[in-house]
């Protein structure tokens, strides 16, 4: 099942959230699978995709949960954020409302997740042009406000799919790396030694990062 | 009809028919039940033995099964070499360290060997409408039999329903399971003569909270949210199903959640309670069409409106009464299911405890894998003929299905064990838990299913330290 690329430099937890039927799953399966369904099943709980590319010359792999976007579920999603350090905040260009709720989705961030956590706003469904309910530049706008990274994208003609991953994963590996030069740390561990930036602790393989030194 | 009716009379005066005792297989026949927990202490081995015994007949019941005898063979010869070599952990227990590894080994070989000769059939979509087509003459001979005894139970004036109970367990011929379902979910009366002015009553009920809740102009807020829900996850829910593409389909399955939804606040529709009116849905469908009708391809829309009308409220009211059973899954924080996930971990990690560190120790949390598979009772999981096949049993045990259900989920777990003991990682176990390969699963994978789960459960509800490290010897 495709774990032989388990040789990487640094592993980056990242959720996928947003409201119910904002193409969340689909945005996943673009991503890892270059997989795209018209009518794919609701996400019940929490589902789990994994891809790696390369920053640097380093590689880091992203394992990417996506969770339900139905409110009754938050109590379980929420708990998925403990670790994470992106989150791709979902809505539909063409539903107001998705739009809307990004503010409650921050706050749900903000109560559960890691403070550092870095944020990007994704305007989903961008070949629905006609349909468009959420000009640009308002979202744009709103992100820079609230210091979050904006991109447009669309899962199913696979508009920017790749540039949201590849730029979120570009960011968090910035502030994690430049945090290494900051503070060295100890061994071949990448492990913050105060209490900011980001924490990667959870997250990192320490079986891969040992086999690296030994062989 | 009746010539059946008499026939099968008379074979079960004779006391020759299929099996004699009322005993639901699977079920310890209720002398050895009592011996086995009086000498459970003192003698394990033998009193294991018995409860084996008195169980082996869940191995058997293969009668309905779509697709021939095979699976029969091979379960009975694992039922043998799965009690052996339980009876061989039980013996050595006393000495040994850890005996829970030693029956997770035991088990590891009663799964590959029962994993090893599947017959590969084609993956069917929707259920076949009428079992006997695609069985040999002994089979059908068998099913036309297992029919006739259902009819006779459900003929009679006054309905024995334990007795339905323990015959459904094992599995419902196709022909006959709408009137069982009904009568199973308490939807029918238990008089025969009183029924069928329920079901005209308890049909137009339905209609009329149709009428009263889902047909009016302006809902309020809340339910505005509920029916929004709804209407953005029933045209995905089975996006590879032609006949749930159908608008009058999907019309029907939102009246349903809806009129659900609002006369269950405490919980309200929750994302897979969707894929839970679908068995209910095929099923009462499948009583309509004739054998000539292609599920799959078959026009709603051109089947009589009066028959529509009564699949849809059949559909409602057993989906109600079923969901009574698991209402505690979709209240507020869904504890019931927190709760079942927690239990499943502890069931685990006593059966098979060489599985659960290897979960452990690459970071697999159960929620992670099993939430889905107690909000959606394994749905997602399986093909849908054998969903259905999984609530003949689910709808016998009525009430305490939710129990059984942890175990279930238990036994399907273990059934992957050696296919998860190879993955070496987190990513590998995690893919592999999300897409378990079922897609080949027959009726007869679910009998075994159920067979272990109540195996499971026998060993392990009433014994807390069942197998626990250590403490009895």
């Amino acid at each position: 099942m495709g774990t032989r690329d388990d040789e990487y430099d640094y592993l980056f937890k990242v959720v996928l959230i947003g409201d119910s039927g904002v193409g969340k799953s689909n945005l996943l399966s673009r991503f890892t699978r270059n997989e795209f369904n018209l009518e794919s099943k609701s996400t019940i709980g929490v589902e789990f995709a994994t891809r790696s590319i390369q920053v640097d010359g380093k590689t880091i792999k992203a394992q990417i949960w996506d969770t339900a976007g139905q409110e009754r579920y938050r109590a379980i999603t929420s708990a998925y954020y403990r670790g994470a350090v992106g989150a791709l905040l979902v809505y539909d260009i063409a539903k107001h409302l998705t739009y809307e709720n990004v503010e409650r989705w921050l706050r749900e961030l903000r109560d559960h997740a890691d403070q550092n956590i870095v944020i990007m706003l994704v305007g989903n469904k961008s070949d629905l042009r006609h349909l468009r309910a959420v000009p640009t530049d308002e979202a744009k706008t709103f992100a820079e406000r609230n210091s979050l990274s904006f991109i447009e994208t669309s899962a199913l003609d696979s508009t920017n799919v790749e540039t949201a991953f590849q730029n979120i994963l570009t960011e968090i590996y910035r502030i994690v790396s430049q945090k290494q030069i900051r503070d060295p740390p100890e061994g071949d561990l990448i492990r913050p030694q105060n209490v900011e930036p980001i924490d990667v602790k959870p997250t990192v393989n320490s079986d891969s990062v040992r086999k690296q030194c030994c062989q | 009809m009746n010539e059946n009716d008499n026939v099968d009379q008379s074979d079960l005066k004779g006391g020759t028919f299929w099996k004699k005792q009322k005993a639901v297989p699977g079920r310890p026949s209720p002398q050895k039940e009592v011996k086995n927990v009086a000498h459970h202490n003192s003698a394990p081995a033998s009193s294991f033995q018995d409860f084996q015994e008195s169980v082996r007949d869940a191995w058997e019941i293969e009668d309905d099964d779509e697709f021939g005898v095979a699976d029969v063979k091979i379960s009975k010869q694992v039922a043998k070499s799965a009690a052996l070599s339980v009876l061989n952990s039980h013996r050595n227990r006393g000495a040994a360290k850890a005996p829970s590894a030693k029956t997770g080994v035991s088990a590891t070989n009663a799964k590959s060997a029962r994993g090893q000769p599947q017959i590969h059939v084609k993956p069917v979509l929707l259920p076949p409408i009428q079992s006997s087509s695609t069985k040999t003459a002994s089979t059908s001979e068998n099913n036309q039999g297992k029919i006739a005894k259902f009819q006779t139970l459900i003929e009679s004036p006054l309905l024995n329903l334990d007795e339905l109970r323990q015959l459904s367990w094992s599995g419902v011929p196709v022909e006959i399971r709408p009137n069982t379902w009904r009568l199973l979910a308490g939807y029918l009366p238990a008089s025969l003569e009183r029924r069928q002015q329920a079901l005209e009553r308890k049909r137009l009920d339905y209609w009329n909270l149709v009428n009263q809740y889902y047909d009016i102009k302006e809902r309020d807020e809340t339910h505005q949210d509920t029916y929004r829900q709804i209407h953005i996850d029933i045209p995905r829910m089975s996006p590879l199903i032609a006949l749930f593409q159908q608008k009058a389909v999907q019309e029907m399955f939102e009246r349903i959640l809806f009129i659900w939804a609002i006369r269950h606040p405490a919980s309200g529709y929750v994302q897979g309670i969707n894929d839970l009116v679908t068995p209910f849905f095929i099923v009462f469908l499948q009583e309509v069409l004739t054998s000539d009708d292609n599920m799959d391809s078959v026009e709603i829309s051109s089947l009589l409106e009066e028959k529509v009308k009564s699949i849809e409220a059949d559909t409602f009211w057993c989906l109600s009464k079923f969901l009574d059973g698991i209402q505690d899954n979709y209240i507020f924080a869904q504890l019931g299911i927190q709760q079942k996930v927690n239990q499943l971990k502890d069931l685990i990690q006593r059966i098979d405890g060489s599985l659960h560190k290897h979960l452990q120790k690459h970071g697999i949390d159960y929620l992670q894998f099993s939430f889905r598979w107690m909000n959606n009772l394994l749905t997602r999981e399986l093909p849908l003929r054998c969903s259905i096949r999984l609530w003949d049993t689910y709808l016998a045990e009525a009430d305490s299905y939710a129990s059984l259900h942890k175990y279930v989920c238990a036994a399907f777990l273990l059934n992957w064990r050696q296919q998860l003991l190879n993955e070496k990682d987190f990513q590998g176990l995690m893919l592999l838990l999300q897409n378990l390969p079922t897609q080949h699963w027959t009726d007869g994978d679910i009998g075994m299913l159920v067979a272990e789960a109540y195996r499971l459960k026998f060993t392990f509800a009433d014994a807390p330290n069942h197998l626990q490290t250590g403490e009895i010897s």
